[in-house]
């Protein structure tokens, strides 16, 4: 009895190790950063791709292009190989389908309602290929499954207009209110099965490449360049006469690839195989023409980015630039409004606020705060109105998108100007017309 | 009801049996077929793998690097002239549809049994001006190309580094 007690209890500690060791590898609580970076990309290069592919949609999707559907349905015979378009049957059904998709897209990419339109990216990606394989290679494969497991992620939490929209709903009540990031156990579970995914596709290929001659003996790299789809006759010549450049690239592809499923894990390591696996896919974009293919690849890599590496280089960034506060009319509905705007898209907090109203400036008068909302640099100095905005879009990442309008030489400056100051002049007004939200209790 | 604690429990198995299934879905995909462990496993695994697209090998460039071709065809008009076109030098290498149409006529010249026709249907449209009446395919398979042959002033495509493979005549469908 004792004995059989003893096993019981070994084996009951077994099961809880098993069981933390589970819950400390899949169930690490992370935040969403690493891969909403992997959002962006792929949603970028989705939208890229099948936006260049608008003008061949029927010749390469339609019912009687390059692929007949009989004749593709005809070779698949596979009930499980699915695709929207097997299903269409009116050309209006194609673009209808090709719009919303290409919609949906640049919706991912923004992390605009992501929590639908993902898996309208996903749904579509699959439908194109598996409706023309003939046009499907790598990196459809590799985004079938990437795209997958954003679809599972709660993705569009950070670096989104979603994020946004959550900030900005929090400081229209209170300025002050901060959102904190959001981090959960099921995004450390996606992050992980990301992880998984490309090292087992690093392993595969770096195995696959071992079974052939051209790779054993170091000219695989020469056979690639001298494909016609690859040909280029400079690139050739400089291999060619430096032969020893084709053994390196050979060998280092292999070595990377064989490197990355075992040595991506480790903190010490991670760092340089990361280094070398990017590098290897700038170098597939540059020499070989591939740049959706890599795009794609290095979305995946992101996986690996730790949130203490994007935390770090966030904050040298914030001490690079240094303090700003902005200094507005706390009476003004308007112009809270425009702040909450304005700081939703201020993720690393770089822009701190005043209310000249309740807590006047030593730095501006209120006389000078009453025509125009400022802002107080790290060195002390202060710029009005447009000038401040236009300060403050090229310092703070989340507002970088205006800086095509801040940024114009002469014309943002002509029209900038005179758009805010009949702004600041009729600030009352607007916030009169409903265009600002009740005066916030402020802390 | 279930508890809560119980009802947490059940969640937490549920998504671990997923993330079990998906882990040996993403494993299982590239294995080799002669495997009977990845065989039976993948007969499980099949309609998960084939219908979100995850049945892959991931053998790019492997285990060789590949030899390359061209396909080439010849449009055949009413008035019995012959046209000869290389369509791959049409293609521009900055727009992906450059990697596209590649695709396209790698597949005709591997399986022109198959994918021929349509694609023969494909050009006579694309050359409807000249009158077409049939297109003769022909794939350009590339050898082996070495660095003496580029330093002697050679093209992968010349004709003593490639060999010239009939893939047949084909008629244009009528209107």
């Amino acid at each position: 009895m004792p004995g059989e007690v003893a096993v019981v209890r070994f084996g009951r500690a077994c099961v809880c190790a098993l069981g933390r060791t589970w819950s400390q590898f899949w169930f690490q609580p992370r935040p969403t950063t690493p891969l909403e970076i992997a959002r962006i990309g792929i949603g970028m290069a989705v939208l890229v791709h099948y936006g260049l592919a608008t003008p061949y949609l029927f010749d390469f999707w339609g019912d009687n292009g390059w692929l007949p559907r009989a004749l593709a349905l005809e070779t698949i015979d596979d009930p499980w190989t699915q695709s929207l378009f097997f299903y269409f049957t009116a050309p209006w059904q194609w673009i209808a389908f090709h719009g919303v998709f290409l919609l949906c897209c640049a919706a991912f990419m923004l992390g605009w309602r992501t929590p639908w339109v993902k898996w309208i990216v996903l749904v579509g990606h699959v439908s194109f290929a598996q409706r023309n394989p003939m046009l499907t290679y790598g990196v459809d494969k590799i985004l079938a499954s990437l795209l997958l497991i954003l679809c599972l992620a709660p993705v569009g939490r950070a670096l989104s207009l979603d994020r946004v929209r959550a900030v900005r709903a929090a400081k229209r009540i209170d300025l002050a209110a901060t959102l904190p990031p959001f981090s959960s156990p099921w995004t450390g579970a996606c992050t992980r099965l990301m992880q998984i995914q490309m090292a087992v596709l690093f392993l595969c290929s770096a195995v696959e490449k071992l079974r052939g001659d051209d790779w054993w003996y170091g000219d695989a790299v020469w056979f690639i360049f001298t494909n016609d789809e690859l040909h280029t006759p400079f690139l050739l010549n400089i291999l060619a006469s430096q032969y020893w450049l084709v053994n390196v690239a050979t060998y280092l592809t292999l070595l990377i690839e064989l490197a990355y499923p075992f040595l991506i894990w480790q903190r010490a390591t991670r760092p340089y195989v990361l280094t070398g696996a990017i590098f290897l896919h700038l170098m597939f974009a540059t020499l070989m023409r591939m740049p959706y293919f890599s795009t794609v690849m290095i979305m995946g890599h992101m996986s690996f980015v730790r949130p203490e590496w994007l935390a770090r280089l966030g904050q040298a960034w914030k001490d690079k630039i240094g303090e700003m506060e902005m200094i507005y009319d706390g009476r003004c509905a308007f112009c809270v409004r425009s702040m909450a705007l304005l700081l939703a898209f201020d993720g690393l907090g770089q822009v701190k606020i005043r209310d000249f109203r309740t807590d006047p400036s030593p730095v501006v008068s209120d006389t000078q705060l009453e025509k125009a909302l400022y802002l107080v640099r790290p060195d002390g100095r202060a710029l009005p109105g447009f000038e401040a905005y236009r300060h403050v879009a090229l310092r703070v990442p989340g507002l970088w998108w205006q800086i095509p309008f801040f940024y114009v030489p002469v014309l943002s400056r002509l029209l900038g100007h005179p758009i805010y100051d009949w702004i600041a002049a009729n600030r009352s007004r607007l916030s009169a017309m409903g265009m600002g939200s009740p005066r916030p209790s402020l802390k | 009801m279930i508890s809560k604690p119980w009802r947490e429990g059940l969640v937490y198995i549920v998504i671990s049996a997923f993330l079990v299934w998906h882990t040996l879905a993403l494993v299982v995909a590239p294995a080799p077929d002669t495997s009977v462990i990845a065989a039976s496993l993948r007969r499980v695994l099949h309609p998960y793998l084939t219908l979100l697209k995850l049945d892959n090998k991931w053998d790019f460039y492997a285990p060789n690097a590949g030899r390359g071709h061209q396909l080439r065809y010849v449009v055949e008009d009413a008035d019995g002239i012959r046209h000869s076109f290389r369509p791959t030098d049409d293609l521009s290498r900055i727009y992906p549809s450059e990697w596209w149409f590649r695709s396209l006529y790698d597949w005709i010249a591997d399986s022109p049994g198959i994918y021929g026709d349509a694609g023969v249907a494909m050009l006579c449209r694309k050359h409807a001006a000249l009158r077409p009446v049939a297109v003769v395919l022909t794939d350009l398979e590339q050898k082996n190309f070495w660095p003496d042959d580029q330093l002697n002033g050679k093209h992968p495509l010349d004709p003593e580094f490639v060999t010239e493979k009939d893939l047949g005549r084909i008629a244009c469908p009528e209107k």
